[in-house]
């Protein structure tokens, strides 16, 4: 305060001294002491008031881009001020008090935006135009684990997921237990192995026992441990690893997604990057990256290719959310990863086997009254927060549990849950599906 | 004989004023058409676009060369054409693309714009007020009332004239920050809208042009047919306005929905493409309405100055009344405003999604928040003005005991309005909250919800200005029994039906709740459109129990008409705020990105401190505007005549 009064004093000392001088001067001038009196009480009134508007003006410069919220203090001070000059002043009474009201009002507005919650615009990401194919090995690994889990050294971090969503069936990590996905650590050696499984049929695609023989029509089989990771990322169902295929299927059928198609489409750049980094962090010389994309070639055809935009947004606001809400429906299930484990009526791609199936409009109301529920909601749509918010809240019979990540409090905002929910609850069995955007 | 003289004098008199009056307007369009014949020819390429590029693009398509011009597809009506104009600047945060002082240039810049804004919202509405008034006055029978309209319609455009040369100098102001501080931005735009510049610029000299002729020629285009002329001077001036106001308006639409370029901003060779863009329309109607509801408030704030300033009866009665026509204008304008903001919104939606969620679920989500409260301000405070403004009139003490209960319904409107639903939050509140409802609020404040608020509010009002109508008189038509007894149900089954539908939407899903404003809004207009003029009719041949004492109101109303206009100009400019700051960190949103410092959203206290910067800085400076206008008034003799007194100074009279 005494520093607010110093600086007041420092910016409007030659207003204050004239006013003094003003005073002095109706001492000696007026002879009448009624008019004397008043005169100086006006002044003394003036003086007053100056400081006060020197006090405020000081308060709203020093504060005015910093954190403080007491600017509208400034507003309540002028306020005062022209209440005092309106009430002492006959003359310019009414502008005064109406000046008074207006900064009043523009106090009183001014503090109900302090009084909110203080939300802020990062500033925009800056556009970096990635060029995959004159990076080094160890540039196209970084970029690859940054696809995979979010980011460079975020390997290690549990639940770290990234644009390729992998993680949330593969495990990575040596002896780290994955049962819904083979875990991926020694894959470079592994692969080339796996085209002597007996089930893999190399060069033979025909006989496989899968559902799907081959890529596509005449694209074979891989003929190398690279050619095997491009063809498993490409075809996922041309050949599954015993006991990874959908229940039931006898592992004829993957539950995993075509990398390059929505919902994760991944570009062949992407997937060079990612596959980069599954043999440097062995240790292991990774092949070329023409090399890796001509395996990708072999068995994805050129007009299935996701364009290589080759830009990607670094950084800004909310780096670590998956989705806002601002997302269509279709891109918005695919940004949080749904589709990857679960069949959701509706959504493009969304054919998932490792989750339950989501109808939840009819599901929901059965699994509250069921015996076993021990969460806390009391409606569909509750439960279908809960199950996204705390996923071990209650576990679909038959699905283990621990399999779905239990970050997506942290990962999705309020709208995008919203809408996910909103969504969700209107799928119900027999019904149409609800509209999407 | 001597008659038909005198009528054939007439009718050559209207033949030759109606004649008159066409040359005069075709001389002021007179710009429009070189303009748009010069677009038309192709003069219209902007500076961006080299146009010997054009010529040689013609001349291929004319002699069938194989050379090649590039073609650009439009990023909106994905037409193809010529890609004649330069691409957008990519701009970096250097002293190049953004020179700047010791300061925020992006505050510099919005308060220019804000303070041009606000003056040009007010010379644009009040010559619309003005046409209004004028003509209520030619149309009245009776002859005291109709000196009375144009007495007022000249105070206001007298008011109007100061105001106008502020705004032009304001104008100037704003072009040399925008040249000063953004030259590249500003480049690119004039290089878009370079054969508009020259139209918006010629409509301005037509614009004062007109002003000035409508303001000195009052009194001698006082009589007769010269009156009609007069009258239509005031048409051309707002077509003319508006049209000004239109253009205006393309820059920001351009600037958040751009069109007629490529995606690297290349012009393309299309000005209309280029001025219609996704939310151009929705823009107009909405800022045609803002304005006249802002100007209504302005006039009305005077008004309330001169009458807590007068020293006379006639004084204080004067400026009631013109409070009182200000303040309905204002507000007939502001009921419809909300309509025409959804429909803006429902454009901005179908335009970009995004763009829609960042407003009205996402980063501004707040702010809408505060909009809400102030749409509630302004309609409790219009209530609160109409039922002070009972007290002026003998039997307006019949409806004081019901006042409480419309005081109920609005507080209970208003809270209902302003609860937040779903809010932009952190992930750590959201996992704080265990879901994205709020663990108190939880899920109240759906759409419906509020809809039924504000229109529980918008209904209330209605009621209260009906019962101002009636409040000095009693109905006495035969079937005022079934009048009353019929709208009072009307009524009561509207704000049931409304009611209703706010709690129905709890029930259903978000996307049908969506639609149930359309009963809601239905039962709202039905109310406004059916029941006003079912009580104008009512009240023909009505009983009346006392005159209305003009003057005779207690002065705290003329703090009510204050709080109008202060809280209007600052939810025009939070609105302003708002509609800039979704295109985040884009000057022309996905065409030119923001590469400056400031090229952030600032939080909603920086952002209401500056809106109450600018709100005071208009108010003070339109004081001062106010106290010129006294200063003329003064200055006018006073009209003397025999066996009259002279009367005391009143400021607005004499012209």
């Amino acid at each position: 305060m005494v520093e607010l009064m110093g600086r007041a004093i420092g910016m409007g000392w030659p207003v204050l001294l004239m006013l003094v001088g003003l005073l002095l001067y109706f001492q000696a001038s007026i002879s009448d002491p009624v008019k004397k009196k008043r005169a100086s009480f006006q002044t003394l009134i003036g003086i007053l008031c100056a400081f006060l508007a020197f006090m405020a003006i000081s308060n709203y410069a020093h504060n005015f881009h910093g954190e403080s919220r007491l600017l509208p203090v400034s507003l309540v001070m002028i306020t005062v001020m022209s209440f005092i000059m309106g009430l002492y002043f006959p003359n310019i009474s009414a502008l005064m008090k109406i000046g008074g009201f207006m900064f009043f009002v523009a106090a009183a507005l001014s503090g109900y935006g302090n009084w909110l919650p203080q939300v802020e615009g990062g500033f925009p990401p800056p556009v970096v135009k990635l060029d995959f194919q004159s990076m080094s090995a160890q540039q196209l690994g970084d970029e690859g684990e940054k696809i995979i889990f979010g980011g460079i050294g975020q390997s290690k971090t549990q639940g770290a997921i990234g644009k390729g969503q992998c993680p949330l069936c593969h495990g990575f990590q040596q002896g780290f237990l994955s049962e819904r996905a083979p875990n991926l650590y020694g894959i470079p050696d592994r692969s080339p192995e796996r085209l002597k499984e007996p089930n893999y049929h190399m060069n033979d695609a025909a006989a496989r026992p899968s559902e799907q023989k081959e890529a596509f029509a005449g694209s074979g089989t891989a003929t190398n441990g690279q050619e095997y990771i491009a063809e498993s990322h490409s075809c996922p169902s041309c050949y599954v690893v015993p006991g990874f295929g959908v229940k039931g299927s006898n592992d004829t059928v993957s539950p995993m997604p075509k990398i390059h198609k929505p919902p994760i489409s991944l570009t062949l750049g992407e997937l060079a990057a990612v596959d980069t980094w599954m043999y440097t962090r062995e240790g292991k010389e990774a092949p070329t990256y023409d090399e890796i994309v001509a395996s990708y070639e072999k068995f994805i055809p050129e007009a299935d290719r996701p364009a290589e935009g080759g830009e990607e947004e670094k950084g800004g606001a909310g780096g670590n959310i998956l989705a806002d809400g601002s997302e269509p429906h279709d891109k918005l299930f695919m940004k949080a990863g749904c589709p990857a484990c679960h069949t959701i009526p509706g959504i493009e791609g969304a054919t998932g086997k490792v989750g339950p199936l989501l109808m939840e409009g009819s599901n929901a109301p059965e699994r509250i009254k069921d015996p076993n529920y021990k969460g806390k909601a009391k409606s569909p749509k509750e439960y279908i927060t809960e199950s996204i918010l705390n996923p071990s809240a209650y576990v679909v019979k038959d699905f283990p549990d621990n399999q779905m990540p239990k970050d997506f409090g942290v990962r999705l905002t309020g709208g995008a849950l919203n809408k996910i929910v909103d969504y969700l609850a209107q799928l119900k069995e027999g019904q149409p599906l609800p509209p999407k955007e | 004989m001597g008659r038909l003289f005198i009528q054939m004098t007439r009718g050559k008199k209207k033949l030759f004023a109606a004649m008159a009056l066409m040359v005069m307007g075709g001389l002021l369009l007179l710009p429009i058409f070189l303009s748009v014949t010069a677009v038309a020819s192709g003069g219209g390429a902007p500076a961006g676009g080299p146009p010997a590029d054009v010529v040689a693009a013609q001349k291929e398509g004319a002699e069938g060369e194989e050379k090649k011009v590039e073609m650009g597809r439009d990023v909106y009506y994905k037409t193809e054409g010529p890609a004649i104009g330069m691409p957008a600047p990519i701009t970096a945060d250097n002293e190049t693309f953004y020179p700047r002082y010791n300061f925020e240039s992006r505050v510099l810049l919005w308060v220019a714009n804000q303070q041009h804004l606000y003056y040009g919202s007010f010379v644009l509405a009040v010559p619309i007020f003005c046409m209004c008034i004028e003509f209520a006055g030619m149309v009245s029978k009776d002859k005291a009332m109709a000196k009375k309209y144009d007495q007022l319609a000249y105070d206001f455009i007298k008011i109007s004239l100061t105001a106008y040369s502020l705004t032009a100098i304001l104008g100037g102001i704003l072009i040399f920050t925008f040249l000063t501080l953004y030259p590249a931005f500003f480049g690119y735009l004039s290089g878009i809208f370079r054969p508009v510049m020259h139209i918006y610029a010629l409509m301005f000299v037509a614009e004062s042009g007109t002003l000035y002729i409508y303001y000195y020629g009052w009194d001698k285009m006082r009589e007769g047919v010269m009156k009609w002329v007069h009258l239509s001077m005031s048409v051309i001036l707002n077509v003319i306005g508006t049209v000004l106001m239109f253009l205006a308006n393309s820059w920001i639409g351009f600037m958040m929905s751009p069109a007629g370029v490529d995606e690297q901003g290349r012009y393309l060779g299309n000005i209309w493409h280029v001025l219609h863009t996704a939310l151009w329309n929705p823009l107009n109607v909405h800022r045609i309405l803002g304005n006249m509801a802002f100007g209504g408030g302005v006039v009305a704030a005077y008004a309330a100055y001169r009458f807590l300033s007068s020293k006379t009866d006639e004084e204080r009665a004067h400026y009631d009344w013109m409070g009182y026509i200000a303040m309905s204008l204002g507000v007939a304008f502001l009921i419809p405003l909300p309509f025409a903001g959804y429909w803006l919104m429902r454009e901005v939606y179908a335009y970009r999604q995004q763009m829609g969620i960042t407003l009205m679920g996402g980063l501004l989500a707040w702010l809408f928040i505060i909009q809400a409260t102030m749409i509630g301000i302004l309609f409790l405070t219009t209530n609160y003005y109409l039922w002070q403004a009972l007290g002026r009139m003998t039997g307006g003490e019949r409806f004081q005991k019901y006042i409480k209960y419309l005081v109920f319904i609005l507080v209970c409107g208003l809270l209902v309005f302003i609860t937040p639903h779903t809010i932009v939050m952190t992930p750590a509140e959201l996992k704080a909250m265990g879901g994205q409802q709020h663990p108190v609020l939880g899920n109240y404040g759906v759409m419906s919800a509020k809809n039924g608020g504000i229109n529980a509010i918008i209904m209330t009002t209605i009621l209260s200005f009906i019962w101002y109508q009636r409040g000095n008189r009693v109905p006495t038509v035969s079937w005022a029994k079934f009048g009353n007894i019929f709208m009072g149900c009307f009524f009561v089954i509207g704000q049931l039906n409304n009611i209703w539908l706010a709690c129905y939407g709890y029930f259903i899903p978000a996307n049908v709740r969506i639609g149930l404003s359309v009963p809601q809004v239905a039962g709202t207009l039905s109310c406004l459109l059916l029941m006003t003029p079912l009580n104008l009719a009512m009240l023909k041949g009505a009983r009346p129990l006392g005159p209305i004492q003009w003057g005779k109101i207690a002065p705290r109303s003329q703090y009510a008409l204050i709080m109008l206009a202060t809280a209007f100009t600052w939810m025009m400019g939070l609105m302003g705020y708002i509609r800039s700051s979704v295109r985040l960190f884009w000057h022309v949103n996905e065409v030119m990105r923001d590469n400056s410092p400031w090229a952030y959203t600032h939080t909603i206290g920086f952002a209401a401190n500056v809106i109450s910067f600018n709100v005071l800085f208009f108010w003070i400076s339109i004081m001062f505007v106010f106290w010129l206008g006294t200063l003329g008034a003064k200055k006018v003799p006073v009209p003397s005549t025999a066996g009259q007194p002279v009367p005391s100074p009143q400021p607005a009279t004499g012209h």
